[in-house]
């Protein structure tokens, strides 16, 4: 490996633990502002990982990814959620099914595993972005975990998002970005999920009076 | 001549902590009152306070046993023994032989144990509440403290601060901060702001007994045992925002004995310092402290990242 790979390599291992750090952040956070704004973070890092391995490869269909990352996750998606908590005037979860601290060490033992998971595969490897895959795979298991620990549907469907980026970095690790038209129907269902999340957060809070998902589970009122 | 110049540099680095540490604490202060639109307290006033002190007579509880005396030389002594051990602007500093991390990570531990039961010992109800949030907070920042002093030690092959250091320094063309770094990093800069007291888990300026952890193991002391402790806690802030930068900031520290490499080691270490304190004088201005109970988890959060930093060290290797 020449030196400047070796850095561009270690660049995107940098920008994509910045993206792991971020999704700890939001385990972390009870506001749901804050977690919607650090899901913005999140996504921002993305696309600059995504652009840095454009460049370092040439492959440039994936500046047009990351440049839809911008537009999308990084400025509608969290200012129709941002809208959604302010009409909706929730600002922090209070009932969480999980207690911070213990939510954070569980992410740190999902992180260990996803190492553990990896570690036969990447080796294998002969990308330079292959050592993002251990990460990928632990924002995924992350983003799946915030879905299940928190009750509110923003700070679900925040998970959600988290878990999507963690599959386009992962995508982006072992393969160099999927084709374009894959991405761009990806983008799409993200775009139409926070839309949909959005009106149905607004049907909870008319029916319940609350956008605690737990009061689905019950049949009668 | 060598031993010369080693026992040289040991007053020299003493003389640097026991001056500085003040300074550094006025330097917080000011940059606080300066972002509050205050002019602020003189950068010396902590000079002449600790000088006051010294000329005051003491004033002891007729309830308290020798531990309520012994304690601020216990603290002092410790604290500056361990701030002996790190390199402060030469990589090689003399003492090394005399301990590793582990070794400055205990004195420090010392320091605190003697600090809690003077709190206990003269048995004031806000001394012991001091005392027992003195004891979580310690409990908490310890094993995340080790963790990342341990994933830098990895990494340098050595439990040795002037060898991680020194070869940290010497390190040329790395221009990216390995992941593990940077993780260790702000786990240590939250444990340093939970042992030395600072905003988001103390607050080294309040009035209300109610809320101090650092200060309400002090309100029984006065006069020359209170200068100790304040002094000692000065030193202890030092050591902290020392360690910070020169493990993970070594760059500019003397690598050799030359005098011009000394000279520039010095500058670029006050200057490191001094930029350290300017970050946690804005950090205090910008946060409010966190409820009691919310300590554990920003503790739990650097315990994490420690983790995540050893981790990190054997999967993306450093």
């Amino acid at each position: 490996m020449s030196a400047s790979t070796q850095l561009g390599s270690q660049l995107v291992d940098l920008c994509s633990v910045l993206l792991l750090l971020c999704c700890f952040a939001i385990v972390a956070q009870r506001r749901l502002s804050a977690c919607v704004d650090l899901f913005a973070l999140q996504s921002a890092f993305l696309a600059a990982t995504a652009a840095l391995v454009a460049f370092l490869t040439g492959h440039k269909h994936i500046y047009f990814a990351a440049a839809l990352t911008i537009v999308i996750k990084v400025i509608v998606l969290p200012r129709i959620l941002r809208k959604v908590i302010e009409r909706l005037n929730v600002s922090r979860e209070l009932g969480m099914n999980i207690n911070i601290p213990a939510g954070l060490l569980i992410c740190g033992a999902l992180v260990i595993v996803a190492f553990f998971i990896t570690q036969p595969i990447i080796p294998l490897g002969y990308l330079l972005t292959r050592d993002s895959l251990a990460i990928a795979l632990a924002i995924i298991l992350i983003g799946f975990f915030t879905m299940i620990a928190r009750q509110k549907a923003i700070t679900q469907m925040v998970g959600f998002l988290v878990m999507e980026n963690g599959v386009f970095l992962g995508a982006t690790a072992a393969a160099y970005g999927m084709p374009l038209i894959v991405e761009l129907g990806v983008f799409f269902d993200v775009l139409v999920a926070g839309l949909i999340v959005g009106i149905y957060t607004h049907r909870l809070q008319d029916t319940f009076d609350s956008v605690d998902t737990s009061t689905l589970t019950v049949l009668k009122e | 001549m060598q031993s010369i110049i080693h026992i040289v540099l040991v007053v020299v680095q003493l003389a640097l902590l026991l001056t500085l540490s003040p300074f550094v604490v006025g330097l917080i202060r000011k940059v606080k009152a300066r972002l509050q639109c205050r002019r602020g307290a003189s950068l010396f006033q902590p000079y002449a306070d600790l000088a006051k002190l010294f000329r005051k007579q003491p004033v002891i509880s007729s309830t308290t046993s020798w531990i309520f005396t012994a304690a601020p030389y216990i603290v002092f002594a410790s604290t500056v023994a361990a701030g002996l051990l790190i390199p402060v602007f030469v990589s090689h500093t003399p003492l090394n032989f005399a301990g590793n991390i582990i070794a400055l990570v205990y004195l420090l531990a010392l320091g605190t144990f003697f600090l809690i039961l003077a709190g206990l010992d003269a048995g004031s109800a806000f001394g012991g509440m001091g005392s027992s949030r003195e004891a979580i907070v310690a409990t908490l920042a310890e094993p995340a403290m080790m963790l990342s002093i341990l994933s830098i030690a990895l990494t340098a092959g050595s439990t040795n601060l002037s060898t991680i250091v020194h070869q940290s320094a010497l390190m040329e063309g790395v221009v990216v901060a390995p992941p593990a770094h940077l993780m260790a990093l702000a786990a240590l800069f939250i444990v340093t702001l939970a042992e030395t007291g600072r905003v988001p888990v103390d607050n080294p300026a309040t009035h209300l007994e109610l809320t101090m952890i650092h200060e309400a193991m002090l309100l029984e002391y006065s006069g020359r045992y209170l200068a100790l402790m304040e002094w000692a806690a000065g030193i202890k802030l030092l050591v902290f925002l020392t360690l910070i930068v020169n493990v993970f900031a070594p760059w500019g520290i003397a690598t050799s004995l030359a005098p011009s490499a000394i000279a520039v080691g010095l500058l670029v270490y006050l200057g490191k310092v001094a930029a350290l304190a300017f970050v946690i004088g804005v950090i205090e201005s910008m946060f409010a402290k966190l409820r009691l109970f919310r300590v554990p988890e920003m503790l739990g959060a650097a315990f994490i990242l420690s983790l995540l930093a050893l981790v990190f060290f054997y999967t993306l290797k450093g």
